[in-house]
């Protein structure tokens, strides 16, 4: 994989609450905003496909999405373009479907793009409605046991207390942390401090988690355009390479899987990445991880292979993951602050670590050292799904 | 999403599994699910036979959900359960309201109870409950 | 001949106090009773007292020939409950499935049946089960007095541990308290006194009557005495118009406990006697509901059931409780519910 893949150009809108938004609006806003970035200008006729990330589809309200959504709101339907969809890991994988698109040698210049709408319906629902699209949560198919997401992470959350000695205040720790990111990054959802007490005194939503434990409900759209490593210095002359790419899964079912410290969904994905890269967790000068609970940033942590089982609240409390520890992760805010739609979160997640990898990550820039970054999703029913994308500056 | 009436076949199907917990167990790499498969989930295999869960368990995990969707109370206390005798089974806890109720390691039994109303259907399974020392 | 080879009962773990539903409509009753959780109802109930009863029997599934059922509150008009419980107990469907209803007596009925069954060898052995969790509505009578419980009883000929000596009915067509289709409360009584004099005492004395003639028996022979129990007071009238000591009474009286449980009363009071009765006790126990009565002689023998020790008993229920508050009663019963989002 190495030196077939490059990223050229990234774009995002700012996430939030986005009322005065359309889905429309914001696929079309996300595009324009990924072609500006190109350094040297991008002439929207050398696109040869696209993927088109999209999770919700009409369960959240957004309508049944295809490629020829996308297609139509490009205004280019001369290009093949699939939807894909894969939980929330939805925007990572479009992300490895679009490279391997380009690697495969079948398509020279790619566009991915992901958009999620989830706040045209109140936040309460949207939650339950992400609940029950990661059903199988019993006997019953669809089957939510009265819940939303919170219960898929806090069952998990749980065990690592239980098994690990982990506490809410470490989880709590993790809010800290992200929230203190998210303030300097411009397209986060939220950009507000908080204490430890403040989430540790905020109410809870699925015992042991408290609200500031959850990511919001946001709408967003990313993109990002790939492009053949040796063509990709006719749109910038500082590319992204892409070094590893995979997807990883687990069970779906709660039921079957041996335990709830680690999901070994994110292990096979990072195992997979990491082998394709030929680099190892020691080799990541920093991450942008699945963080939809505090506790889930913990566990993605250890799952990935940066320290072992256990270790990464104490590591956490000693700074290395801040983002001027030694390994910072989620610069960017993480899930938590800068928030989670969906299908764009991924795409979202690597347009920071193309912009870190490039030093263009103004106020919340990273120290480099290799120059290689990590975007990670975990996800869809049962948590059974991972996406794990490694990005470097140097091919 | 329309929801399936208990009278569909969706649920008719599972009545096995949801009132005799008739689960399969794989005879090639030993794993025990629920419900009836073909294929092994853990290890592939096309080897499996039926297997009768328990009733009875301790706990291994569960959460408080206090954001519940409309027609509940909260909490509603989901929980993995490990089985006696074998295998893993999710579900609810029922009659519990404080976190300090439960903890892992708590034996629990499932009792029948009424899962659900849909179009005056009662759709009926098995939660669990804390079973009381002495 | 025909017995109990082994019982169990279910009783909800949420009790009210009377008084505090009565109270909020300026009314005052004593006592307390049983209630149902949201995810309760006849059949949630009738499944763990009848596991209790067939643990406490000791008997295979497989033996169990016919389940029968007394209701007044099945959640369904056209649709059998007792195959839900077949299916929680491990019958088949050869096993004969009857759902009994229509007046506070459905489980008398029942037995009656089960006892036909068995007498014309048609089956070995069957289960016969009284659930109820009648719908109350604000201030009423009812909303401070109805409970809910649930009492199975296995009977057969093999391994008794009681005898049914006897069963005698006597049914006449009689209007106290009703619900129509087009009701979603049982009406309160049309005259209280009316309804008590010649509805609930006359019934009761006509069916104990009825039995003691063909067996030869007297009241007074007879160590406990079970009977419909609406209130706290009228049984004590009825065993009067019986002839026998209230005291008798004692080991089976639920009603101030567990308030009011229509078509299980009687089975449940019954269940309380026989765990604190010894062998050589005669138990009497008399049913009523909307003009139809049934007594049943039993007496208890020396044999024990073979899951005793695996169940828990009435006692074990009865201390097992968690009071609510009238909100929460409200909630519980669907009175009040919360605005969809």
């Amino acid at each position: 994989m190495r030196g077939k893949v490059a990223v050229v150009g990234a774009g995002m809108i700012p996430y939030g609450e986005l009322f005065d938004k359309s889905f429309n609006d914001m696929v079309q806003q996300a595009y324009k905003a990924c072609i500006k970035n190109v350094d040297k200008g991008f002439d929207t006729k050398d696109l040869k496909a696209a993927w088109f990330a999209q999770w919700s589809g009409g369960f959240i309200g957004a309508g049944t999405q295809s490629g020829g959504t996308l297609s139509s709101l490009i205004g280019n339907r001369e290009i093949p373009v699939t939807r894909t969809e894969n939980g929330c890991p939805t925007g990572g994988d479009a992300f490895r479907n679009g490279v391997l698109g380009v690697a495969s040698g079948a398509y020279d210049v790619v566009l991915v793009l992901g958009a999620e709408k989830m706040r045209d319906k109140p936040s309460a629902e949207s939650l339950n409605a992400v609940g029950a699209a990661g059903a199988s949560l019993g006997i019953f198919p669809g089957w939510t046991l009265g819940g939303g997401g919170t219960v898929l992470q806090a069952m998990y959350a749980t065990r690592q207390m239980f098994e690990l000695g982990y506490t809410m205040e470490d989880y709590a720790r993790v809010a800290v942390k992200n929230h203190k990111n998210g303030v300097a990054c411009p397209y986060a959802h939220y950009r507000f401090e908080v204490s430890l007490e403040k989430v540790l005194a905020s109410p809870i939503i699925t015992w042991p988690l408290h609200l500031f434990d959850c990511c919001p409900q946001t709408d967003g759209a990313a993109a990002v355009i790939l492009c053949r490593a040796d063509l990709a210095k006719k749109y910038t002359d500082r590319p992204v390479y892409v070094m590893g790419t995979n997807t990883g899964h687990d069970y779906v079912n709660y039921w079957d899987k041996h335990n709830f410290i680690e999901m070994l969904s994110t292990v096979r994905a990072a195992r997979g990445a990491f082998e394709m890269a030929k680099i190892k967790p020691a080799d990541v000068d920093f991450g942008e991880i699945h963080d939809c609970f505090s506790n889930t940033e913990l566990m993605d942590i250890e799952d990935i292979g940066f320290c072992r089982k256990g270790e990464a609240a104490k590591l956490l409390k000693e700074g290395k993951f801040a983002r001027d520890g030694e390994l910072p992760i989620n610069p960017s805010g993480g899930l938590k602050a800068h928030g989670h739609p969906i299908a764009a979160t991924g795409l979202g997640q690597i347009c920071e670590v193309f912009w870190q990898l490039r030093e263009e990550a103004t106020g919340r820039q990273v120290k480099l050292k290799k120059g290689i970054g990590i975007q990670h999703n975990v996800g869809g029913p049962g948590f059974g799904t991972s996406v794990v994308n490694i990005l470097s500056r140097s091919a | 999403m329309v929801q399936p009436a208990p009278a569909s076949p969706f649920y008719w199907r599972l009545n096995p599994e949801v009132y005799r917990l008739i689960g399969v167990k794989c005879k090639d790499c030993g794993h025990i699910t629920y419900p009836r498969y073909e294929i092994c989930p853990a290890c592939g295999g096309f080897n499996l036979e039926q297997f009768k869960l328990s009733k009875k368990g301790k706990v291994h995990t569960y959460c408080l959900n206090y954001a519940v969707p409309p027609g509940f109370e909260a909490p509603i206390v989901p929980v993995v359960v490990d089985l006696d005798g074998g295998g893993k089974y999710q579900g609810l806890i029922t009659e519990v309201d404080k976190p300090e109720d439960v903890k892992v390691g708590d034996k629990v039994k499932m009792v029948l109870r009424k899962i659900d109303t849909q179009r005056g259907l009662n759709l009926y399974g098995y939660v669990f409950r804390l079973v009381e020392e002495g | 001949m025909a017995g109990i080879i082994g019982y169990g009962v279910y009783i909800p773990k949420f009790r009210l106090k009377q008084e505090d539903a009565a109270k909020a409509w300026g009314g005052w009753s004593a006592g307390e009773k049983a209630v149902c959780a949201n995810d309760e109802d006849i059949i949630t109930m009738a499944a763990e007292a009848s596991q209790n009863a067939i643990t406490h029997a000791g008997v295979d599934p497989s033996e169990i020939g016919a389940i029968y059922i007394g209701t007044c509150s099945s959640p369904y008009i056209e649709q059998n409950v007792t195959p839900i419980l077949a299916e929680t107990l491990g019958l088949g469907p050869e096993t004969s499935m009857m759902d009994f209803c229509g007046s506070l007596n459905a489980g008398g009925m029942a037995l009656q049946a089960c006892l036909d069954a068995i007498a014309a060898k048609r089956i070995k052995c069957g289960i016969v089960i009284a659930s109820e969790k009648r719908a109350t509505t604000t201030a009423s009578a009812g909303e401070a007095g109805f409970g809910c419980g649930a009492a199975a009883f296995v009977i057969g000929t093999k391994d008794t541990i009681v005898d049914i000596e006897g069963i005698y009915n006597y049914s006449t067509l009689f209007l106290d308290r009703w619900r129509a289709v087009t009701d979603n409360f049982v009406s309160d009584h049309f005259d209280i006194i009316f309804d008590r004099e010649y509805g609930y005492e006359k019934h009761i004395a006509a069916a104990t009557k009825g039995l003691m003639k063909n067996l030869g028996k007297k009241p007074e022979e007879f160590t406990q005495v079970v009977l419909q129990q609406p209130d706290a007071r009228l049984p004590g009238i009825a065993a009067k118009a019986i002839g026998v000591k209230p005291d008798k009474m004692a080991l089976g009286t639920i009603v101030s406990t567990l308030g009011d449980l229509g078509s299980a009363s009687v089975f449940v009071g019954l269940a309380g006697v026989l765990d604190k009765a010894k062998a050589g006790d005669k138990v009497l126990a008399v049913t009523y509901g909307s003009g139809s009565s049934s007594a049943v002689s039993l007496a208890v023998g020396a044999g024990t059931a073979k899951g005793k020790k695996d169940v828990e008993n009435l006692e074990k229920y009865i201390k097992r409780k968690q009071y609510i508050d009238y909100v929460t009663y409200l909630k519980f019963t669907g009175t009040i519910k919360r605005a969809p989002y």
